[in-house]
């Protein structure tokens, strides 16, 4: 069978496009180098199907296959499924840890200890006040002195509390805000805006693999927002077969609950059940600021226990002095109205005016169980939760780190190596075009001078 | 790790690293330029609420010192007092035994009987004494002078120490450790009622019988009670003495204890500096070999090398 003199010419053809294919490739892979979520892509090239030279062809008289060159089959993204598993597996973790390291940040910053400015300072003052109460017990200032202590005690204990509640009610209010389900002209908070766009990429993903397409960049955008809402809480990941996957938040708490985000081209969040523990930032800011069960929460109440017991222990031994209510201890201490408005019937003593037994046995309450020793151990308790929590989140931080680098190991772009690429795919097209010029010159011999012999 | 180093890897780590190090670079700093160890809870839980323990113990020692310098100050005043009355008493004395001789007359028994009624209300100013405007012998009611002059001779302070059911005024100078610091002046010069024995009683006594010419009365009665009421005197300043002693040692062993209390404060809390400033040193050297080396390899690539 004869082969045609133009065969060659297809085949060099064939290598041009495909290498321009490459370098086509090589320069997305450049320009996106710095998108987020980016994975490389490379063109899949495949030899194209081969000229079947039937029997008789070749000399052994068998028949032979003549080479076409090659064709692009694909465009590939260069991506590891099972590492993305593990990275948001060690993100939601971190978030977790980071979301509740922030919020008991600022309460452990509100306590001012240790130091000048903290509460266990103002109680020192006031236990002195009574002191010299005792020394001096028929002056006014020194009644004065220990109207105004008792006073500054009472506001260090309103302004740490009001500070650790306010902390308290901005990570409640930023877990609300995150989880606020899409409504009417809202596009809802965090969650819901990426469930809904979640589901609008599913549709278009879902059409475009039906035709038998690889939408590589709309996959990257895909995993890159799942990525972040791993972040926000532990996901599943199902695929559904069609290109879309369905996904929800994992209870961490009670294995396998599940709380769907999206499913298909569906938005399904509706906002956050009452009680969960999704992990992850929501998870973390739960855990720090619910207002029933979080740690601040629980500060709070020790703030208010311990003035409730400076009331107690102190009015035991004094008689009426401080008064509390309506509202938390921490945030209403106070000495009574009487005594603010004429210290000088603060009464040192049982007996006539120099004496001194009731200011003596006050001041003796120093470093009472109820009080100071109960707000140092709620110092400590406070300093181990706030240590604990900076020490997990810069360990998951680490290993977040590690596995995202595994990640960037596979699907990441090198420049060096899309410079190497870029050399190779143009020698490739010189090559290329060299055995093209090649196939002319060789036409032009059989066109242009084959038959002029004697011209 | 597979063998792919991809571009952002290499920015990110050096990124990381430098962040890594620049963070423990500003703790050291705080470090140094506080001068404390423990500027949070969270630096060490344990040691920071030890620290402020500590910190209370020393504030409540530094009081105790001063409750017990106020003590002083009062004991000094007691004492003062006293030693002017015992002087006064012993002149009493005197002019008691001069007036009870024989040989004086009764106009010598009348100008003694003056000398010694300026005597008496010598006594009762002394009795008076303040310390820091307080009545010291005056029992609780430290405002009101406990003898007023003339021939009122009542007592006017109350019996706080002295009669069980009222508390003496009293001092901390350690933690449950207190120091009744008061001497009611009942107890030595009486009520003036005439009967009791007492200093005032017996002085009113000694110039009635000056003045009736009473030598009998005066060589015997009237010395024997003088006498007595030294005794009782000298008694009560040997107690205030040996309160005195009690508290100066206080104030010494108070002194050692806020040292010791410091020195393990500091111990807890303060930087070691010589440490911290090597561990500054040593950070930023790393710090900027960091830099340095993220500056070469950030740079570099392969399109500087390819014509």
């Amino acid at each position: 069978m004869a082969i045609s003199s133009f065969y060659g010419l297809q085949t060099s053809l064939r290598g041009l496009l495909a290498q321009q294919r490459l370098i086509d490739t090589t320069g997305h892979n450049i320009a996106n180098a710095n998108t987020a979520g980016y994975s490389r892509q490379e063109a899949v090239l495949q030899a194209s199907p081969a000229l079947v030279i039937p029997a008789g062809g070749v000399a052994s008289g068998a028949s032979a296959q003549l080479g076409s060159g090659v064709d692009v089959q694909s465009f590939r993204r260069v991506r590891d499924g099972f590492v993305d598993l593990q990275f948001r597996a060690q993100n939601t973790a971190m978030n977790e840890w980071t979301a509740q390291s922030e919020a008991l940040d600022r309460a452990e910053l509100a306590l001012a200890e240790p130091g000048e400015n903290g509460i266990n300072n103002e109680l020192t003052k006031f236990w002195k006040s009574w002191a010299d109460l005792a020394s001096s017990a028929t002056e006014p200032a020194a009644k004065q002195a220990v109207i105004e202590q008792a006073q500054s005690l009472a506001g260090a204990f309103g302004t740490v509390r009001a500070q650790i509640e306010l902390s308290q009610q901005q990570s409640y209010a930023e877990y609300q805000d995150l989880t606020r389900p899409a409504g009417p002209g809202d596009p809802g908070g965090e969650v819901a805006q990426i469930s809904s766009e979640l589901a609008a990429l599913n549709d278009t993903i879902r059409r475009y693999v039906q035709v038998g397409d690889q939408p590589n960049d709309l996959l990257d955008r895909r995993d890159l927002l799942v990525d972040k809402l791993s972040g926000y809480g532990q996901v599943s990941v199902t695929h559904s077969g069609n290109g879309s996957i369905d996904v929800s938040f994992v209870d961490t708490a009670t294995s396998g609950t599940t709380y769907p985000v999206v499913a298909g081209s569906e938005s399904k969040w509706t906002g956050p059940p009452t009680s969960w523990s999704p992990g992850g930032r929501l998870g973390g800011l739960l855990k720090a600021a619910d207002p029933t069960t979080g740690s601040l929460r629980g500060y709070l109440d020790d703030i208010d226990g311990i003035a409730a017991s400076i009331k107690t222990v102190v009015n035991a031994t004094y008689g009426t002095f401080f008064e509390t209510g309506p509202g938390p201890a921490g945030a209403t201490l106070r000495v009574t109205q009487d005594l603010l408005d004429d210290p000088r019937q603060l009464d040192p003593g049982t007996g006539n005016e120099g004496s001194n037994d009731i200011a003596m046995a006050v001041a003796a309450l120093r470093d009472h169980p109820d009080i100071d020793r109960a707000y140092r151990s709620f110092v400590a308790k406070v300093g181990a939760q706030v240590a604990s929590a900076n020490r997990q989140s810069e360990n998951q931080q680490v290993l977040t780190d590690a596995v995202d680098n595994r990640r960037q190991s596979v699907a990441g772009v090198s420049l060096d190596e899309e410079m190497t690429n870029l050399v190779r795919f143009q020698r490739g097209y010189q090559a290329s075009a060299r055995a093209m010029s090649t196939m002319d010159e060789m036409l032009d011999v059989l066109i242009n001078r084959t038959g002029r012999v004697g011209l | 790790m597979a063998g792919r180093i991809t571009t952002s890897m290499v920015q990110r780590n050096i990124l990381r690293d430098l962040n890594s190090i620049s963070d423990k670079l500003t703790k050291t700093q705080l470090k140094a330029s506080s001068n404390k160890e423990i500027t949070r809870p969270s630096d060490d839980p344990f040691n920071a609420a030890r620290a402020m323990a500590l910190r209370s113990d020393m504030e409540a020692t530094i009081q105790h010192q001063r409750n017990a310098e106020d003590a002083v100050g009062w004991q000094e005043a007691t004492e003062q007092a006293l030693g002017n009355i015992t002087e006064s008493l012993q002149r009493a004395r005197d002019l008691v035994t001069q007036g009870g001789s024989d040989g004086a007359d009764q106009t010598s028994r009348e100008s003694i009987a003056a000398e010694l009624k300026q005597v008496l209300e010598g006594i009762k100013q002394s009795a008076n004494a303040t310390y820091r405007g307080a009545h010291v012998f005056a029992g609780a009611k430290t405002s009101t002078a406990p003898y007023v002059p003339g021939a009122d001779d009542t007592f006017h302070g109350d019996r706080a120490g002295l009669d069980p059911a009222i508390p003496p005024l009293v001092r901390e100078i350690g933690p449950g450790v207190s120091v009744a610091i008061n001497v009611v002046g009942e107890e030595m010069l009486g009520n003036g009622d005439g009967t009791d024995g007492k200093l005032l009683s017996v002085l009113r006594d000694a110039i009635d019988h000056l003045e009736s010419g009473d030598g009998n009365a005066l060589r015997t009665d009237d010395l024997r009670g003088l006498d007595a009421n030294l005794e009782t005197i000298l008694e009560i300043r040997a107690r205030n003495g040996a309160r005195s002693n009690r508290l100066d040692s206080a104030i010494d062993r108070l002194g050692q204890v806020e040292d010791s209390t410091r020195a393990q404060l500091s111990g807890v809390e303060d930087a070691d500096i010589a440490k911290t400033l090597i561990e500054l040193n040593s950070q930023s050297a790393a710090y900027q070999a960091a830099l340095r080396s993220g500056a070469s390899i950030v740079q570099s690539s392969l399109m500087d090398f390819l014509r």
